[in-house]
């Protein structure tokens, strides 16, 4: 099959998603639609979060290993600029999920002494300044860089790292906000400090595991020549230590809750442990933590392709797993998955393939034009 | 093996919970159950982590690079004096096929070397010498051995004393003492009105007849019955007799006989008035409410009546196998 062949394909896929999208609001409730559109929204906008992390990361730190790389990470993240009009229409869903905008929600106490923070006006503010600024740091990292492909400006670089520590703040704020407001708030009774740091985790796995998925695509074409298995190895490394942090990170949050054990608190987990949602959190722990654990111990795992992808793929379906498992539980109606949640996938796995194809397509592979890819590619462990 | 002495911490200190919380020292702890994994976890992870860091920082250390080396072949050298004192040296390790030893010797003798030595390396010795044991196990003796004399000693004589003061001194207060977190200066608060310790509800029936209408709350099961028989063994034994039959033995220092409970009149009595005389004693008999629990007390109602049963069995009672 052709290239266009298959662009002719994923376009089909989306539209005959969006007609299942579009029943689903007017067949199976505006609840249920809304429900999967924040699902898949942030499923997709945390991958493109993450992928903007990683190329600000490599700025903040000065890497040069990463370099020859780098131009993987900045195409996905315009995945986060095509979710940015996908948020601003999320906001339709305020009146329908979120029960702090209804005035019988407010009765609650708990919930009505947080209207400082969760009114409408203020989300509404916040989501259009999140997505502003992760446009505008979009701009500065990726299409600079696109841009000194031709310009081959130094300057770039110090701009660059300039602007990567304060975008280091805003990532922290912004992605802390993300998860307090877009899926914290869908139980506003409920609160915890740790979990802009929990959501930070899985974005970042997510990113690392779609890069190197990305990675490994590219060099299996052969457009990345000259990367050695010593550039793959590190990302392996990332994806090993940072499943680490994720299952610290919520365990730590569960932890403290279960002593703890106070109403406002565990009421969340109880949710999410009883039922079906209990195997689920046993399944979400094997593959987000056991498996990638043991499955990257050894250090060949690190670089062969075979076995990181099925990791790295593993790893992704953890992370979408995990959104399911937080989001989902609201609709209060146990395992909830039929044709609108396929349709919803459909939908937004094929639009978002034929933006990365896109974004693939155009440019150079690799930053050509930045003075440290001859030392990146020179890397050796 | 890293990951091997990972898995060796995490099973160690799983363990090591385990069986303080478990038979140790087990402690409710904030109304959890005693085996709660949860807790546990904190501990096994770090647990985890040291023992592996401790493998790999000390296995680099000793099995790879088998530290300590103290027969360096450098050390060998003729210039050694030297090398230590006012001389510099330039050592060059060549393998004998990648590098050529005649002509890097060449190079230096141009170069203005003073004095150029060719060492032979002599083989390695096997990773894990009998004599590297004997140094490790040596070694791992003497520390502890140095470790738990200090930490005795220190303990013994330099006892409580600022700073080390050994949790004594803590923001609480004790039993006993005044306070001033309440109006009335007392430390201690007698307890609300109402009050009721866990597993002692108030017993407030008076009369023996009115306790008929309390069921034993217990199965009669082995378990039940075991206890019963060791209760009553303590407790009750030492006037009813181990059969209950009554033993005359205390008859004159306390004036009365004491029952006969396997009797027609006791046999006939429903088990709450059995329970009541535990709770309110009878006649010479005080009441056994601080002795014994509740549990307790039930367990050898139905211990009585195993007596009962068995000292008046009848026929039908033996198996049909059984009888002659």
């Amino acid at each position: 099959m052709n290239r266009s062949g298959a662009a002719k394909i994923l376009a089909l896929g989306a539209l005959a998603g969006l007609v299942g999208v579009l029943a689903t609001g007017f067949v199976a409730g505006w609840e249920r639609f809304w429900v999967n559109w924040i699902f898949w929204f942030l499923f997709f906008l945390t991958i493109g979060l993450g992928c903007l992390f990683i190329v600000a990361l490599e700025h903040v730190v000065g890497a040069r290993w990463s370099v020859p790389l780098r131009r993987v990470p900045e195409r996905l993240s315009s995945l986060a600029v095509l979710m940015a009009p996908a948020a601003l229409l999320g906001l339709l869903s305020l009146r329908v999920l979120y029960p702090w905008t209804s005035s019988e929600g407010l009765n609650d106490p708990v919930v009505a002494g947080k209207t400082v923070w969760l009114n409408v006006p203020f989300f509404v503010v916040r989501v259009v300044v999140c997505v502003g600024l992760w446009i505008l740091a979009y701009r500065i990292f990726v299409r600079g860089s696109a841009r000194q492909d031709h310009d081959k400006d130094p300057r770039f670089n110090v701009r660059a790292r300039r602007f990567a520590p304060i975008f280091m703040v805003i990532f922290g704020i912004t992605i802390t906000i993300v998860g307090f407001d877009w899926i914290s708030s869908l139980e506003p009774a409920w609160c915890s400090d740790v979990f802009g740091v929990y959501i930070f985790a899985g974005t970042f796995l997510a990113g690392l595991a779609v890069t190197t998925l990305a990675v490994l695509y590219l060099m299996a074409r052969g457009r990345l020549p000259e990367v050695a298995p010593d550039h793959v190895y590190n990302l392996g490394g990332f994806l090993f230590a940072f499943t680490v942090f994720w299952a610290y990170i919520g365990f730590a949050q569960y932890l403290l809750m279960w002593y703890a054990n106070m109403p406002e608190e565990v009421f969340w987990y109880k949710e999410r442990l009883q039922g079906f949602w209990g195997p689920l959190v046993l399944v979400l722990a094997v593959f987000h933590f056991f498996v990638p654990f043991l499955a990257l111990i050894p250090r060949d795992a690190k670089t062969e392709p075979k076995r990181l992808i099925w990791v790295a793929s593993l790893m992704l379906f953890a992370h979408w797993l995990d959104l399911y498992w937080m989001i989902f539980p609201v609709l209060g109606k146990g395992l909830v998955f039929s044709w609108p949640e396929l349709s919803f996938g459909v939908f937004f796995v094929t639009s978002c393939l034929l933006w990365i194809r896109r974004a693939m397509s155009r440019g150079a592979d690799m930053p050509v034009g930045d003075p440290f890819l001859k030392a990146g590619l020179e890397f050796r462990l | 093996m890293v990951f091997i002495m990972g898995l060796i911490g995490a099973v160690a200190a799983m363990g090591f919970e385990l069986w303080t919380e478990g038979s140790d020292y087990a402690l409710v702890t904030a109304g959890k159950p005693h085996f709660s994994w949860q807790a546990f976890v904190p501990i096994m992870f770090e647990v985890t982590v040291l023992f592996a860091c401790f493998t790999s920082g000390l296995g680099m250390l000793f099995l790879l690079n088998r530290l300590p080396y103290f027969r360096h072949p450098m050390l060998r050298s003729k210039s050694m004096p030297h090398i230590t004192r006012d001389k510099f040296a330039l050592a060059v390790e060549a393998d004998g096929q990648t590098l050529d030893v005649d002509a890097i010797a060449a190079i230096l003798r141009e170069t203005g070397a003073q004095a150029i030595e060719v060492i032979e390396q002599p083989a390695p010795p096997g990773l894990i010498s009998p004599n590297f044991l004997f140094r490790v196990v040596l070694g791992i003796g003497i520390s502890c051995l140095v470790a738990g004399c200090l930490t005795y000693w220190g303990v013994k004589l330099f006892p409580v004393s600022i700073p080390v003061v050994h949790m004594l001194d803590q923001p609480r207060l004790d039993p006993q003492r005044a306070g001033s977190f309440f109006k009335d200066g007392f430390g201690m608060q007698m307890p609300v009105p109402g009050t009721v310790a866990r597993g002692q509800l108030p017993y407030t029936i008076q009369k023996q007849e009115d306790a008929a209408v309390l069921a034993n709350p217990l199965p009669g099961s082995e378990s039940v019955l075991r206890k019963g028989r060791q209760t009553f063994n303590t407790y009750c034994a030492v006037c009813h007799g181990l059969l209950g039959t009554g033993e005359p033995m205390l008859t004159a220092t306390y004036g009365a006989k004491p029952a006969n409970l396997v009797a027609e009149k006791i046999r006939d009595y429903p088990d709450g008035m059995i329970y009541h005389v535990i709770m309110a004693g009878k006649n010479a008999m005080p009441s056994y409410t601080a002795d014994l629990s509740g549990e307790e007390r039930w367990s050898v109602v139905h211990y009585v009546r195993v007596l009962q049963r068995a000292l008046n069995a009848k026929d039908e009672d033996i198996p049909k196998e059984a009888r002659k």
